[in-house]
This record gives structure tokens, C-alpha cells and sequence, in this order.
């Protein structure tokens, strides 16, 4: 194989003046999940590398924004960016991530944001 | 041999890791895969980054109620405003590659307190805020913070009573955050930059709160460098 | 010299052998019998991914940034600027792909340097021999700085 075949302009080329996350705009189709549906996080095949925390597989939690289009990071990882997915911040009760969570604070939240193959409906 | 190993410290006149960094970017530049010139040009964008845009931010927002909402919908749109351009700013004209450009920013209430922390690595708004502190990036503050909040806002020396929502922000992803505490009181009639110079660095990540009267952050024990870097202006 | 190497040599192989798997168990590269879905997401985790995991209380410090430190952060920055890799490839590469030993045991900026110099490797825009030559001249430079 010959060397030196990587593309060092790719990104540059179509983010130059227009930023990233913003270079995905409206390449992820229709998003899955709204604002303000519950959501459980899938415990997916994790190997090598994820962006999705431990702390919330097989949690449920609230979407309360859909931020922005991007690969996910899986994949952005290996510089496969062909297909950019929903990327959706999500509010996760703390009582529901930790059974030690003292329930004296009742209110008390995470926020973090996954991309879409890691979520289901709840 | 039994005997613990006491690391020798590296007091000689290069450590390992200044013989590796220089190589590194010696070849980096004989090879062509990025120029002298760029290197300078970075060190001195990062020279230029501190937390006073994200400072006045937060004064324009508190005296401003349509900035506020701004802020709050488009955090890279009222970046502008205060001189911080995520987009263009850098040398990329695509934004900084660790950085991303979408900034996002998080507004406190009397009833919701923003704390911020990347658990999976040490994420940091750095065009808006500077270089990320030291115990943000200990895997001790990503362990702690997103499951015992209070405990570490409490060493902090921030408490909130127990029905007030605190939301830890765990920066995962491309999005960059920063709190935008409630404006204390004690500040009416405070110019901009009056207000902006209470808005520290500590709470505009959210574990500290803007005081009238307090404006640094709170004083820890500083970490001395071996070869500390020159600062040529 | 030569004893100074031995001595080196001898020192290196009495730290590595410190260096256990986490788990502290007594026999290396276990039967695969012995490892059960547990242990299989211990040893195959992503290593960066430690929010919730127990730790102690310790003194919340800042830290002078060292000039390698700093001209580290821009050398990352100007290879990802100029196409050489996206910040999210360098994050897999320093935060993972170094393994648990070294994440928890190098300092923040050593393993970012660690990964700047690995990706020019393994992009092949510089062979290895390249790199070990280049960095035994520098620290020849060094040597001969201080022999004066």
C-alpha cells in the first residue's frame, strides 16, 4: 500500500467559515426523539471506545434539547464521518443513576448529551 | 530487591518529556505537517484566551434581559458580542479542533444551581473562557462531581439548601458550556464592567457563586513548574 | 556509561513489576474460562469513562503550565488544524487506545505528548526509526550542553 493517502484538507474544505458541529447541518435526516420524551440509554457493544458514560446505560432520562448533527463520536474516533446522526441533550434524575443518592435532595439532576443509536424510547 | 522505588526527580536540565516534545515538533515541522509559523501562531491565540468575554457575557446578560434570552438560545451568536468568535477567531477560520463551536450557556436560577465537569476527559470552552484549571482535569474532580455534587461544591465551599436543583453538566460531547450564575444582590446600579469583574473563573464553571466585593477565585495552593512557560509580551 | 545503563535497566525492571493488572490478581493472562462478563467489560472499558467511580476527598490545586506543556497543546492543535488528525481521533488514541496503566500513571500533558507522537507513526509520516533517531539527538544536544 502506498503511504501519505489521507486527505489532510477534508475537513477544512467543509468547515472553513461555517464551523463544526455546524459543517453536519442537515445531514442526519429526521430526528427520532423530541423534546421531552423519556428516552432509555441501550447498553450497545461498547469496544474500543464510546462516548456514551457507564454511569447512564439502562438509565431513562428526559430529552431537553436536540443539540446539534454529527458522526458519532464512534465513529469520528476512526475519521469515518459519513453518516452523522441526532445528537440530544438529556436530563437524567440522580436519584435514578445512584441507589445511594440521599434522597434529602430530591431534585438534584444530570445533564449530558448521546447521540442517537444509544437511545430507545422508554 | 524489595525496596520501594522512589522516582528520581527529574531535576537535571531536560526532563524525558521536553526531549520527546521537542523531537516531536522538529519532525512535525521537517516533514511539512505543519509550519514553525502555525506553531507560533497557536501559542499566541492561546496566549490571547481568558475568562474575561465569558465574564461580560454574564454582566451584559444580567443588565440585558433580550441578551439573556440570546445567551441562553445561542451561545456562539452572544459570543460576538463580547469579542469571542468561535468560529473565526482561530487560525482555522473553522473553529479550534478541540473546541468545537457550539457553545451553550446555562442559566441559574434561585432554584437551579449549573456545575460543570467533561467525566471523560477535561472539555473546556476554552474561546470564551481560557486554558482549563488544573483540578478540573484530575480524574478525581471527573469521578466525584456527576455522582457526589454537593460534597465537592460543599470542598468548594459552595452549599445550596437541599430542595434547589443542582445540575451537573457532564461535557461529553461537542458542546462547550458556561454557567450564568444569578446576579447577586448588592450589585444595583453596577456598571457592566463592574459586574463582569465578580463573574471569576470558578463560577463560570459553576463552583463558586459571583460575590460583590470577591474578584478572584479562591486561593489554593499553586503547583510550581519546572520551566515555566515565557511569556515574550 | 555502561554501568549507568545496567543500572537503568535493573531499576526498570524492578518498577515494572509493580505495575499489576488493576485487579491485583496473581496470575497474568488468565485461562479464558476464568474471565466472566465482568471482568470482560473491566479489561475491554473505555478507559476515560470514570464518572462515579469511588475516590477520596483530595486538595483542589492549580498548577504553572510547563513550556513544554504549553507548546505540546499547540503542536496537538496545529496537527489537527492541517489535517494530520480531528481532535476526536486524538482524544480515542490519548484517553483510550493508551490503556490504564499509562492513563492513570502519566502526567495530563505526557500522554497527549505520547499521542502526537504516535499518530505520525502510525500515519506513516514518519517511520519510527525517525523518531527514536531524532529523539537520541536531542538528547545528545542536551548532553553535550551539559558536559561543558
Amino acid at each position: 500500500m502506498s503511504k501519505n493517502q489521507h486527505d489532510r484538507t477534508h475537513h477544512a474544505k467543509i468547515a472553513t467559515g461555517i464551523g463544526d458541529p455546524q459543517c453536519f447541518k442537515s445531514k442526519a435526516g429526521p430526528a427520532k426523539f423530541k423534546v421531552g420524551e423519556r428516552v432509555r440509554i441501550k447498553d450497545l457493544p461498547d469496544l474500543f471506545y464510546t462516548r456514551s458514560q457507564m454511569y447512564t446505560r439502562g438509565a431513562v432520562g428526559k430529552v431537553t434539547e436536540l443539540v446539534y448533527e454529527s458522526p458519532a463520536a464512534e465513529d469520528e474516533a476512526w475519521d469515518n464521518n459519513d453518516h452523522p446522526e441526532w445528537f440530544y441533550s438529556i436530563v437524567f434524575q440522580q436519584k435514578d443513576l445512584w441507589p445511594d443518592y440521599p434522597p434529602a435532595y430530591p431534585n438534584d439532576t444530570v445533564e449530558t448529551e448521546l447521540s442517537e443509536r444509544w437511545l430507545e424510547k422508554a | 530487591m524489595s525496596e520501594q522505588h522512589k522516582p528520581a526527580p527529574m531535576v537535571e536540565e531536560v526532563s524525558d518529556f521536553e526531549v520527546l516534545e521537542m523531537a516531536v515538533r522538529e519532525l512535525a515541522i521537517e516533514k511539512g505537517l505543519f509550519s514553525a509559523e502555525d506553531h507560533r501562531r497557536w501559542t499566541e491565540y492561546v496566549h490571547t484566551l481568558g475568562p474575561l468575554p465569558a465574564a461580560r457575557l454574564v454582566a451584559k446578560a444580567w443588565l440585558n434581559p433580550e441578551y439573556k434570552k440570546l445567551a441562553v438560545r445561542d451561545g456562539v451568536k452572544a459570543s460576538l458580542e463580547v469579542g469571542a468568535d468561535w468560529i473565526n477567531g482561530p487560525p482555522t477560520h473553522f473553529g479550534t479542533p478541540s473546541d468545537y463551536c457550539n457553545l451553550r450557556v446555562m442559566e441559574d436560577t434561585p432554584k437551579l444551581k449549573h456545575v460543570v465537569v467533561c467525566t471523560l476527559c477535561s472539555c473546556y470552552p476554552r474561546p470564551i473562557l481560557g486554558q482549563s484549571p488544573e483540578w478540573y482535569r484530575t480524574p478525581n474532580y471527573r469521578r466525584r462531581l456527576v455522582r457526589w455534587p454537593r460534597q465537592v461544591l460543599a470542598e468548594f465551599g459552595l452549599q445550596r439548601p437541599p430542595d434547589v436543583e443542582i445540575r451537573v453538566v457532564d461535557s461529553n460531547q461537542k458542546t462547550r458550556y458556561i454557567v450564568l450564575p444569578v446576579r447577586p444582590a448588592g450589585t444595583d446600579g453596577w456598571s457592566e464592567e463592574k459586574l463582569a469583574e465578580i463573574v471569576t473563573r470558578d463560577c463560570l464553571i459553576g463552583v463558586a457563586v459571583p460575590k460583590p466585593g470577591v474578584t478572584a477565585n479562591a486561593k489554593r495552593p499553586v503547583h510550581p513548574a519546572v520551566h515555566p512557560v515565557h511569556h515574550a509580551h | 556509561m555502561a554501568s549507568s545503563t545496567r543500572e537503568k535497566v535493573l531499576r526498570h525492571l524492578n518498577t515494572v513489576t509493580h505495575l499489576q493488572p488493576a485487579l491485583h490478581l496473581g496470575t497474568h493472562a488468565p485461562y479464558p474460562d476464568a474471565i466472566d462478563h465482568t471482568l470482560y467489560r473491566a479489561y475491554t472499558r473505555s478507559v476515560h469513562d470514570v464518572g462515579g467511580e469511588p475516590d477520596v476527598p483530595i486538595p483542589w490545586e492549580e498548577k504553572e503550565e510547563e513550556q513544554w506543556e504549553l507548546n505540546t497543546f499547540a503542536t496537538c492543535e496545529c496537527l489537527a488544524w492541517r489535517g494530520v488528525w480531528t481532535a476526536e481521533e486524538r482524544r480515542r488514541r490519548q484517553n483510550v487506545d493508551l490503556g490504564q496503566t499509562q492513563y492513570l500513571g502519566l502526567p495530563y500533558y505526557g500522554r497527549w505528548l505520547l499521542t502526537a507522537a504516535r499518530i505520525m507513526v502510525d500515519k506513516q509520516y514518519v517511520t519510527l526509526t525517525e523518531l527514536v533517531n531524532k529523539i537520541d539527538e536531542v538528547k545528545k544536544r542536551y548532553e553535550q550542553k551539559s558536559a561543558r
